[in-house]
């Protein structure tokens, strides 16, 4: 896993010296509108064949349901509601997940008391959780908050460990060589080399609290779109479905734009993000 | 680091008393279960306001002996003792020059905050530790860079910034491993010079390792010259040199390539010697105990 980490960045690295820059970005939003003017195409032949019936609405019906939406109240307050609770529980997320992941990738008896745990809930879904989180909460706010912070502490965990894993000792022995105390080298030592692991995981991290707090909506009943999705599904409106869903898309990748964007802000000195090259 | 932080400042030694002890110290690495012995019984000092070289071939320890000294590896064997005190936890009154210089300089800080790092729990005024950066950074003429990144810096000028970093520390004893290895020949001389100054400036004690004997010879009041494997005191050598020392002037005498010879032939009689296997007749205590 820190591998894979690692590799990402020298690869986007890599991409980058390779072309002129300007072309590249060029090339890559040209390529970028030709694949959703495609996919959009072949959405719009699909419903227009008929075979899909009355499941498959046309673009126009969908972006006509979606001017209609956003005129209510109701969509922008669900819109308020699904973003909240993605932030707020990813907010909870990092600072769980960093915390225990800077104390446990430092010190071997956190790590070693954890690790069964960890290794337990890893593979284990937030869907599994929802029955029971509905049972405690009922159809709200914290239910849904408290799903994203299962779906994504722990990854953010495992990241800042490798993070910390990968601090350079010769920083570390350097720290202490000047008698730096112990929680001065975590803030301004371990912390600091262990973000650009840590940002990776926010940029996974970002869109699947979005997708946990849909999903918690959708079944659970949680206030947001994913509770609008289902009522819309259910009242036979298809094409408010299919609007909401693409407005789901469109906040997905906003949350990977600002992710990405606060990234290279705060990792300008890494390799990956550096502009003046070394 | 909080039982020994009260002392400092207090009753450091004056010029030519006794700083740094080194009393038959041993270091082994053990890995895997085998177990190699680095340092054997290795026994030197240093006074107040000296400065002394450690010359040696590669690989024989010169770095391992400075991490022990520095409180950063535990030494399976002997004492070490600054200021009449047991060094087990890095001394507050030292400040280390690392070998991997570029790596013990954090990338997310600027000069000048790399610089400011190691101050911070000292609980300085604001305004001292202003000036100890300035004074530093334009003491290795990098005033200029301040505000730059460690990385947009050419290699000299990273251990230059280490360098200074040390300084701003306004440390008692200053341990530079192998410091001036990637700069050209006139920064070279100009941190040579350097280092000569902040002894006459600051009373600094200087303990560095070198591979250049002729530098050696240059900055040394008195020379160290380790060898064999576990490493053990081949000479100590007194340099007699008059000072203050010039470049031009100090390295044209014809008692600086006497003693330039003399070192040279040392390290060369080290390297030479095939290394006895330091697992059958290396135990550890018997190498010197005579001394
Ligand atoms: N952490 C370690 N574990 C095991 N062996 C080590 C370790 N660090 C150093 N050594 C070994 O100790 C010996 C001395 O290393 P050291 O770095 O102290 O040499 P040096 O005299 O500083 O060499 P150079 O002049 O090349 O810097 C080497 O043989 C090295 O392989
Ligand atoms: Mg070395």
């Amino acid at each position: 896993m820190p591998d894979g980490v690692r590799l990402s960045p020298s690869a986007r690295r890599a991409s980058r010296s390779g072309e002129p820059r300007s072309l590249g970005r060029f090339a890559h939003l040209a390529y970028g509108v030709l694949g959703a003017v495609l996919v959009l195409g072949l959405w719009q032949a699909a419903a227009a064949s008929g075979r899909f019936g009355s499941g498959l609405p046309s673009v126009l019906e969908t972006l006509s349901a979606l001017a209609g939406l956003l005129g209510t109240a109701a969509f922008w307050s669900e819109l308020g509601a699904t973003i909240g609770i993605a932030a707020i529980g990813l907010a909870v997320s990092s600072v769980i997940g960093v915390v225990f992941g800077v104390l446990a990738g430092r010190f071997p008896l956190v790590r070693s008391a954890t690790l069964a745990v960890t290794e337990f809930l890893k593979p284990i879904p937030p869907i599994v959780v929802l029955p029971l989180a509905v049972m405690i909460w009922g159809p709200t706010q914290q239910m849904a908050i408290f799903l994203v912070i299962v779906g994504c502490a722990l990854a953010i965990a495992i990241q800042t460990i490798a993070g910390v894993e990968d601090v350079d000792p010769v920083a570390l022995s350097t720290a202490r060589s000047y008698g730096i105390g112990t929680a001065e080298s975590l803030w301004r030592i371990v912390l600091p080399s262990s973000l650009p692991f840590i940002g990776t995981a926010m940029r996974i991290a970002a869109p699947a609290s979005l997708v946990v707090t849909v999903v918690a909506g959708l079944l659970g009943g949680s206030p947001g779109l994913g509770r609008s999705i289902y009522l819309a599904q259910s009242a036979g409106e298809v094409a408010n479905m299919y609007a909401l869903v693409v407005v789901l898309g469109v906040l997905g990748v906003a949350a990977q734009g600002i992710s990405s964007a606060a990234e290279r802000r705060l990792l300008h000195w890494h390799p990956s993000f550096r502009k003046t090259g070394s | 680091m909080s039982t020994l932080g009260t002392r400092t400042g207090t009753t450091s030694p004056r010029p030519g008393e006794l700083l740094l002890k080194v009393d038959g110290l041993a270091k082994s690495y053990t890995s895997k279960g085998k177990r190699t012995d680095i340092i054997g019984n290795l026994t030197f000092s240093v006074n107040a306001g000296e400065v002394v070289c450690l010359v040696g071939p590669s690989g024989v320890g010169k770095t391992t002996l400075l991490k022990c000294l520095a409180g950063l590896h535990p030494s399976t064997g002997g004492e070490m003792s600054i200021d009449g005190r047991r060094i087990y936890s890095p001394p507050p009154e030292m400040a280390l020059v690392f070998q991997d210089y570029s790596r013990s300089l954090m990338p997310w800080l600027t000069v000048e905050k790399n610089l400011r790092l190691p101050l911070r729990h000292l609980r300085l005024p604001q305004s001292e530790v202003r000036t100890r950066i300035l004074d530093a950074l334009a003491a290795v003429g990098l005033s200029h860079a301040a505000k730059q990144y460690p990385w947009e810096l050419s290699g000299g000028m990273q251990q230059r910034v280490a360098i200074a970093r040390a300084l701003a520390y306004r440390p008692e004893i200053l341990i530079m491993d192998e410091p001036f290895a990637s700069v050209d020949a006139q920064t070279r001389f100009d941190l040579e010079d350097l280092v000569l100054k902040i002894r006459d400036d600051y009373g600094m004690t200087v303990l560095l390792v070198t591979h250049d004997i002729d530098e050696a010879v240059y900055l040394s009041d008195r020379i160290v010259a380790i060898g064999l494997r576990p490493a053990v005191v081949l000479e100590e050598l007194t340099v007699d040199l008059p000072l203050p020392r010039n470049q031009l002037d100090t390295r044209a005498l014809p008692r600086f390539a006497e003693l330039r010879n003399h070192t040279l032939s040392l390290i060369q009689h080290a390297s030479a010697k095939p290394t006895p296997s330091a697992m059958e007749d290396a135990v550890p205590g018997a190498a010197g105990a005579p001394a």
